[in-house]
């Protein structure tokens, strides 16, 4: 290797005309109609009258590279090596050859890939790194996603729900994984504002962007022992933990108040009602690891009464839409409390301002 | 910052820095700080053109305690992204606030 | 590697072994005998699931030379306890256009991330890339030398325009109404200074959708959203409608109901489309994939400004053009990225996302400083307050 070799940058990701199978590259833009044969299979058919079937199978987003390479000896054997991942961390096998379908969905669930998350199912629950890499997370990710996949796990294999259920879990309010447009969101919370390490926030935080970074100017410089720090009107803070994030000298991470919070009926298709955001079902449950049983039985109670009461193709949003808050409120037993009620900026286009109410159901 | 992670710059003495070598006390910075640290940068010899850089941003920060923004930067010391990265090969942000002393940029990742 | 290193004890995780789910822990412990930095990761872990506290420390500045993103620094705080997660780097590699590899390529992956990384992976990070999750400062600069031998770059962090990325559009969808993959591929290329360069004041995401079904999630989770759809009418083919509800699907209830601008007919022999009412929603199709499909006379709504809540609160993105045609080399669009970021990166304030710039400035000037003319497709409806800015005033000679 000679010393100056030219470094290569900028180059940009390879086109991904190298990774298609040959009748994806030949029916590329021609594709007729598809179908779904069975749950985690879609087969696709080309105007030319040539087909291709997707086995989608769940991963936990987390892959060591053993499991990578076992993933490859399944495309190998079953999709001649081409495979593809999806925008919710599955992976689907493309396969040409009918016969193969089969097989391949039965060594996959061997291998332990579980095939499914099509249709009117619930899919994989894109989510973030919490405990497991990050500094800022009020709970962990991995094992919230892990318990509540657990406890729901039927609904990724079969089609039964009235529509699609997407779930999403982000372990801050910095939402990484864009958690707000789900029909049911998994939010870690903060709920104790953050105390300044003093001795070391003049030295490390650029004081300025700190104080401008605080959405309710909760934030004032202050001198303590003679050092410049800053000082924190804790009656103003909703634990957005923004500060944090531009200053490490503000922890707000704190085992006795995180935990997690429950928001519904956000979507983003366009499909009949518009994107909307998901709204707050359950302003906090505790942190339990490793399980997490509060949060796994508040979603799966939300699941279970929107499972049976909403019509064929009514997401959780447009159910509620339907039959009214306060009906969704009752039917699934949760408790409306103070905090449900939007005090933010533009709080006032939240409020009610009619007489239809539903009082007689 | 419980590491006691050190640099030793001739003539000045120990100074504490961070783990990814930024100086613990942006006080403690001197123009023989800033070529040790230019150094650990990938920037062996410190031109005329990198004191350009380092003392605008050295002098923005004791004016306004925070680090400009890279499209005032560029303006103002009449150097486009090319040149701040042929001047500091890995950034702006991890190269030249470093050799300036500036606080360790922070944000959405 | 590690063969006199003490294995950690990991009774709460061991917990989350159960299950059919697949388990991540289980992908942590088949390294676990290999790698050093498994094993501590997972005494790490255990330690969090004990105290119910995370133990990173505030996001390092690490990189390789020339870019100023796509490595993000992590340290842990226990590195006493856990030294082999002391340095536990992020790299985020830009993934392939709609997420396709050969068996190959990934192989390859893995062996550049075996040799010099933890072996753990996130297939993949929320915004497209392909997250290669620990490794140390020394590494960084071997790990991007081998990834650009084999073809591979690293995706985009910080205040630059993150990786874009997109649905898998026309290479396995009839619904796509472009070609996703090419334009991103294309943008992705277009705009690899803005990507591995920080020049704006927050971070810019891009995602292709080639519907309004919009998989990617573009609308909630990228500042520029491009989402195709049609302007002509909807493909039928009515003796496949007649099949479904020969094979009982019942077209009225949901079909018809669910129309969401009650422009579908259905009188049990025919279905009618009154297509000047369409709003393009994608149900009836979704629901009869074999009887209907989109127009043919195909392109994209590109909207801008959708974010997480920090700092002003989340939004979703808005209209900027409602229909554009979208054929390479995308001329016209890439004009108007250029265009947006010109006022954004110019007069943004620091962490500014553009949607909360657009919402400072106000969406009519910034309108005019892109030059786009102002059209009713952009509001759901016109202001409701009667607080309205003019630029001037008459006076008397
Ligand atoms: C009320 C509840 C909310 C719901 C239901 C909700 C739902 C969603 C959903 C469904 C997504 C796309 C997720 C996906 O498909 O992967 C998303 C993305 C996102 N949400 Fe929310 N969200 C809510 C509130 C918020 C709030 C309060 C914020 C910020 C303060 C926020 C910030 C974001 C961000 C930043 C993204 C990703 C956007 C991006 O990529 O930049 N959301 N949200
Ligand atoms: C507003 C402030 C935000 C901050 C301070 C922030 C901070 C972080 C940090 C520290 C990480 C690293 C986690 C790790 O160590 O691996 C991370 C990862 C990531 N963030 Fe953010 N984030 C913010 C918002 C967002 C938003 C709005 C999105 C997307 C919509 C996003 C997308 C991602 C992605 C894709 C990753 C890679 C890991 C993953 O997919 O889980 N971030 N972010
Ligand atoms: C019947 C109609 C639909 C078809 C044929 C369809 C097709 C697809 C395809 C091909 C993918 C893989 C895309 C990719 O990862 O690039 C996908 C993923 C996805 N689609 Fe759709 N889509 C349909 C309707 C919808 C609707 C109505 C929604 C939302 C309301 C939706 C949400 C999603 C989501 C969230 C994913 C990620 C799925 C996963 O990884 O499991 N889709 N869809
Ligand atoms: C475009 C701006 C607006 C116009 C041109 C407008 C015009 C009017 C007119 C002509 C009336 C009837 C007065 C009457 O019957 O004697 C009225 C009444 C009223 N307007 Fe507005 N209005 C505007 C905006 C607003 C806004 C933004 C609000 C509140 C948010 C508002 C609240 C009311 C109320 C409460 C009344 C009833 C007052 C009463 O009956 O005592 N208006 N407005
Ligand atoms: S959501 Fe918050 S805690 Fe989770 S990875 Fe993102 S910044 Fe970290
Ligand atoms: S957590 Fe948010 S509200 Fe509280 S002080 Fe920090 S920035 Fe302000
Ligand atoms: S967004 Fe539309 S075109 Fe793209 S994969 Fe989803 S359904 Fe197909
Ligand atoms: S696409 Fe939507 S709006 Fe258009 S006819 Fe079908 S259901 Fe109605």
């Amino acid at each position: 290797m000679s010393e100056k070799q030219a470094r290569i940058t900028d180059i940009g990701p390879p086109h991904h005309d190298k990774f298609l199978p040959p009748v994806i590259k030949e029916n590329y833009g021609k594709w007729k109609y598809h179908e779904n044969p069975r749950p985690g299979v879609l087969v696709h058919v080309s105007h030319s009258g040539a087909k291709i079937w997707s086995v989608r199978c769940a991963t936990p987003r987390i892959l060591s590279v053993i499991s990578i390479r076992k993933i490859c000896e399944l495309a190998d054997k079953y999709a001649d090596g081409y495979l593809r991942f999806t925008s919710r961390n599955n992976f689907e096998l493309l396969i040409t050859k009918e016969a193969n379908v089969d097989p391949a969905i039965k060594e996959a669930i061997a291998i332990g890939y579980p095939v499914g998350g099509t249709g009117n199912s619930l899919s994989n629950i894109v989510h973030t790194q919490g405990w497991v890499h990050c500094h800022s997370a009020a709970t962990d990710a991995s094992g919230v996603v892990k318990a509540v996949m657990d406890e729901l796990f039927v609904h990724f294999q079969e089609q039964k729900l009235p529509a699609k259920l997407r779930i999403a879990l982000a372990c801050c309010l910095n939402m990484c994984g864009a958690v707000h447009c789900s029909d049911i969101s998994i939010l870690g919370v903060h709920r104790r504002p953050p105390k300044a390490d003093d001795a070391n926030l003049g030295k490390i935080c650029e004081v300025p962007n700190l104080i401008a970074s605080c959405p309710t100017a909760a934030i004032r410089p202050t001198t303590k022992n003679g050092v410049a720090t800053v000082e924190i009107e804790e009656e103003k803070c909703m634990f957005c933990a923004n500060c944090y994030t531009v200053c490490p000298a503000l922890p707000i991470n704190d085992a006795l108040n995180d935990g997690v919070s429950i928001w519904v009926g956000g979507k983003v298709s366009n499909a009949r009602s518009t994107p909307s955001f998901s709204k707050l079902a359950i302003p906090w449950l505790p942190n339990t690891p490793p399980r997490w049983p509060e949060v796994v039985s508040a979603v799966k109670n939300i699941v279970d009464v929107w499972a049976k009461d909403a019509r064929p193709y009514e997401r959780v949003g447009e159910w509620v839409s339907r039959i009214g808050w306060p009906r969704f409120f009752k039917k699934t037993g949760i408790e409306f409390t103070k905090h449900h009620i939007d005090d933010f900026k533009h709080c006032g286009g939240t409020f009610a301002t009619s007489t239809q109410m539903r009082h007689n159901g | 910052m419980s590491d006691e992670l050190k640099i030793n710059v001739e003539g000045v003495g120990e100074l504490a820095v961070d783990e990814d070598g930024f100086i613990e006390d942006p006080g403690k910075w001197s123009e023989a700080v800033a070529k040790h640290l230019a150094g650990t940068e990938g920037v062996t010899e410190l031109s005329e053109d990198h004191w350009k850089l380092v003392n605008y941003l050295r002098n923005y920060y004791m004016e306004f305690n925070i680090a400009p923004m890279i499209r005032k930067l560029c303006k103002e010391t009449g150097f486009n992204l090319k040149k701040v990265y042929e001047l500091f090969p890995s950034g702006p942000a991890k190269g030249a606030c470093k050799v300036a002393g500036l606080p360790k940029p922070t944000g959405c990742v | 590697m590690t063969d006199n290193v003490k294995k950690h004890e990991t009774p709460l995780l061991d917990e989350l072994l159960k299950g059919p789910w697949p388990s991540f822990v289980k992908e942590f412990k088949t390294l676990q005998d290999k790698k050093a930095v498994a094993n501590d990761l997972l005494g790490q872990l255990e330690y969090s699931y004990k105290t119910k506290l995370g133990y990173w420390k505030h996001g390092g500045i690490v990189g390789v030379m020339g870019y100023g993103g796509g490595v993000i620094g992590r340290y842990s705080s226990l590195a006493e306890m856990f030294p082999a997660v002391k340095h536990f780097h992020t790299i985020r590699v830009n993934q392939p256009a709609g997420w396709f590899y050969t068996s190959k390529a990934l192989r390859t992956l893995c062996d550049i991330w075996e040799k010099r990384g933890s072996g753990i992976t996130n297939m993949h990070g929320s915004t497209g890339d392909i997250v290669f999750l620990g490794t140390n400062t020394e590494e960084l600069e071997p790990i991007f030398e081998e990834l650009t031998k084999e073809g591979f770059d690293l995706g985009g962090s910080g205040s630059n325009l993150r990786t874009p990325s997109c649905c898998n559009g026309q290479a396995r969808c009839e619904w796509a109404c472009y070609d996703t993959m090419g334009l991103c591929y294309d943008l992705t290329q277009t705009f690899q200074d803005e990507l591995h360069r920080p020049q704006f004041p927050y971070k810019f995401k891009i995602k292709m959708a080639g519907c309004p079904n919009d998989c990617v999630a573009s609308i909630a989770r990228s500042d520029l959203s491009i989402i195709g759809t049609w302007r002509d009418n909807i493909q039928m083919d009515q003796s496949a409608v007649l099949k479904y509800a020969s094979d009982g699907l019942d077209i009225q209830k949901i079909v018809v109901m669910n129309c969401p601008t009650k422009c579908l007919d259905w009188n049990g022999k025919e279905l009618k489309i009154d297509n000047s009412n369409c709003v393009k929603c994608m149900h009836c199709i979704n629901v009869m994939p074999k009887a209907l499909a989109p127009g043919k006379d195909r392109g994209a709504t590109v909207l801008l400004g959708s974010k997480a809540p920090i700092i002003e609160g989340a939004m979703l993105s808005s209209v900027l053009i409602p229909f554009i045609k979208l054929e390479p080399p995308f001329k016209e669009l890439k004009d108007v990225i250029g265009r947006i970021w010109e006022p954004w990166a110019e007069h943004g304030k620091n962490r500014e996302r553009i949607g909360e710039f657009i919402e400072r400035v106000g969406k009519g000037n910034f309108l005019e400083e892109v030059g786009i003319d102002p059209v009713p497709e952009m509001v759901k409806h016109p202001r409701e307050n009667p607080y309205i800015f003019y630029d001037e005033y008459l006076e008397d000679e």
